[in-house]
């Protein structure tokens, strides 16, 4: 379990990151998501102990990564933007200086290596000097250093960035697997990725939090309103007007005429589509109009990346935020309540600027 | 620590890199060292190793930089001191793997030298009191300029300028005993006291006579733990400063 909190971190006067808090929990995968120059591998960098945080702490596994630098980083995995990798080096000399490093046992390590070596495939590769591997090769020797020592927390900054589609494919699968064993903060700008692997996502823009949630809950409150088809056969003036009596439909924005009897419509809805889903069907049922299909389109996980980057107010976010540290915390509210406006007045200097 | 220090002994034993010094040292002490014997009967010469160390420092000071000026600069350059960093390992470790690396390719330079002596000794007499002491002498002297070339290193990421200006300030190193002579420092006997006891010449060339001094020692010595502890607060600084 490693805790951030409150992590603040100034480049001189520009406030780079601020004032973040968020948990990741064990055996969970925590996507770490934001545009680029919005503070991803500053805070990632400041969570791994390699910058100096300006404010906040960050636990890992109990060890406050300030205090005890030596013991906390034991626990932690972490493949920075840019592999670090020595050229000069053959990738099996890497990876065993690496687990000296790691301070993984003498007697374990050649089995170590050979693990993380097999897990990424590059066994194939272990004799050659890393300057001449691809750029996709030296990211999984990289991803292999990561893994070495088996450490509890991993931090992958960008893992999938210069690989091919098949190795994106690969390396999902392995992130995915990590699962089992490992917490895991990664970050991409890459929507489709982060929905395909994580559990919740952490959404930063100009190291503010824009939001923290699952996936289905962000498409739910604040993906707008869900569309719903339904193909239908029957009297289209009854079914069109049961539709439009029931609360919650917004409008219906088009009707097909599919021939045979047969109408798809497409309804807008407004608060809660499960709810409206099944006061439909309730409505159609009883005007005696059957129903051959019904099922919900998800708003574009895009639009919701989109829209949360570019709002400047960020409410739905910070009131997340806000609830998030209500929850865990609930006898400091008028602090919080402090951060938050001073967190939206940042976040609106910044925007004029 | 110790894979800090097998993987900087690797990264200069593996290429030829501490070979190509160690054979630059070596023809700089042949070259002298034929010289000298060459010219011994022709004159009141007086032939003697530690003459030769003291003749060699000058290049000397050629080679050091060029050894050291990858310790960091190249870590910084490549991104891998985010790994470093990230590892359960602390800071003084990692500069002391180093250090203590950069002193082992030392070590095997002057080693090659030791054929002279040795070779000497088997067709004539050598003074072994006074070789001793002119090792002693060197091998802190090379220590003290390892210590110095290093701190440069980490204030850079580009080892060339490392190097340069690492040799700049060892030739000021050096020449600080010929300054502090001057007559214009003359005018100021304190400020020449000052210099002349930062000076590392004269401190070397008292080994090279023989004599073991204690404050020649505890100059090198406390010259050393300066380097490298401003190396380790230098290191820390960039990180804070970073951005």
């Amino acid at each position: 379990m490693v805790t951030i909190e409150n992590l603040t971190k100034f480049y001189g006067s520009n406030r780079a990151v601020n004032n973040i808090s968020f948990t990741i929990n064990d055996n969970e995968i925590l996507g770490f998501l934001g545009p680029n120059g919005a503070g991803k591998s500053t805070t990632m960098n400041m969570i791994a102990g390699y910058l100096p945080m300006s404010d906040g702490t960050v636990t890992i596994c109990g060890t406050d990564i300030t205090k005890d630098p030596v013991k906390a980083k034991q626990n932690i995995g972490y493949l920075p933007e840019i592999p670090p990798v020595y050229p000069d080096m053959r990738v099996r000399e890497y990876l065993s200086f690496c687990a000296g490093l790691k301070r993984v046992p003498f007697g374990q390590r050649k089995k170590e290596i050979e693990r993380v070596m097999d897990l990424l495939r590059i066994t194939d590769v272990q004799t050659k000097l890393i300057k001449n591997l691809s750029k996709g090769y030296k990211q999984r020797v990289g991803f292999a250093q990561a893994l070495l020592g088996n450490p509890k927390f991993l931090i992958l900054d960008e893992p999938t960035v210069g690989l091919d589609p098949n190795q994106v494919v690969e390396v999902r699968n392995i992130i995915a697997d990590l699962k089992k064993e490992h917490s895991v903060i990664f970050s991409s700008h890459i929507l489709s990725e982060v929905s395909a692997v994580c559990d919740r996502v952490v959404i930063i823009n100009k190291g503010n939090i824009k939001a923290i949630d699952t996936i289905e809950n962000l498409e739910k409150n604040l993906g707008g309103n869900m569309l719903l088809h339904i193909k239908l056969k029957g009297d289209r003036s009854k079914a069109s007007s049961a539709i439009e009596l029931t609360d919650g439909v917004a409008e219906i924005t088009k009707i097909n005429d599919e021939g045979n009897g047969f109408f798809e419509y497409i309804i807008k809805t407004s608060g809660d589509a499960d709810q409206v889903r099944t006061e439909i069907m309730a409505a159609l049922m009883r005007n005696g109009v059957q129903i051959n299909e019904f099922f919900t389109e998800k708003p574009d996980l895009e639009a919701v990346f989109m829209q949360l980057v570019n709002s400047t107010s960020n409410k739905s976010g910070m009131q997340q935020l806000y609830e998030e540290i209500m929850a865990e915390n609930p006898e400091v509210p008028a602090e919080d309540d402090n951060a938050a406006e001073n967190t939206d007045t940042n976040s609106d200097k910044e925007g004029d600027e | 620590m110790f894979s800090i220090y097998k993987k900087e002994l690797q990264s200069l034993f593996y290429t030829p890199f501490a070979y190509a010094i160690a054979a630059l040292f070596m023809f700089l002490f042949t070259n002298t060292f034929n010289n000298s014997i060459g010219s011994m009967d022709s004159s009141v010469f007086r032939f003697a190793f530690s003459d030769i160390f003291y003749n060699v420092i000058f290049y000397f000071i050629f080679l050091i930089p060029i050894m050291t000026m990858r310790t960091f600069a190249d870590e910084r350059k490549f991104g891998t001191e985010v790994l470093l960093m990230t590892s359960p390992v602390s800071v003084f470790k990692i500069v002391m793997g180093k250090y203590l690396a950069n002193i082992t390719v030392f070590l095997f330079m002057i080693a090659g030298s030791l054929l002279y002596p040795i070779v000497t000794a088997m067709n004539g007499e050598v003074v072994m009191g006074q070789l001793l002491c002119a090792y002693i002498g060197f091998f802190f002297w090379g220590a003290m300029f390892i210590a110095l070339g290093m701190l440069v290193s980490s204030f850079t990421e580009n080892s060339i300028i490392a190097a340069i200006i690492g040799e700049i300030i060892m030739f000021a190193f050096l020449f600080l005993d010929d300054f502090s002579q001057t007559d214009f420092i003359g005018q100021f006997p304190t400020l020449q006291k000052v210099l002349y006891s930062f000076a590392a010449q004269p401190r070397f060339s008292y080994f090279s006579q023989g004599l073991i001094r204690l404050s020649d020692i505890v100059f090198f010595i406390s010259a050393i733990i300066v380097f490298l502890a401003w190396n380790y607060i230098n290191i820390e600084r960039r990180r804070w400063k970073r951005g």
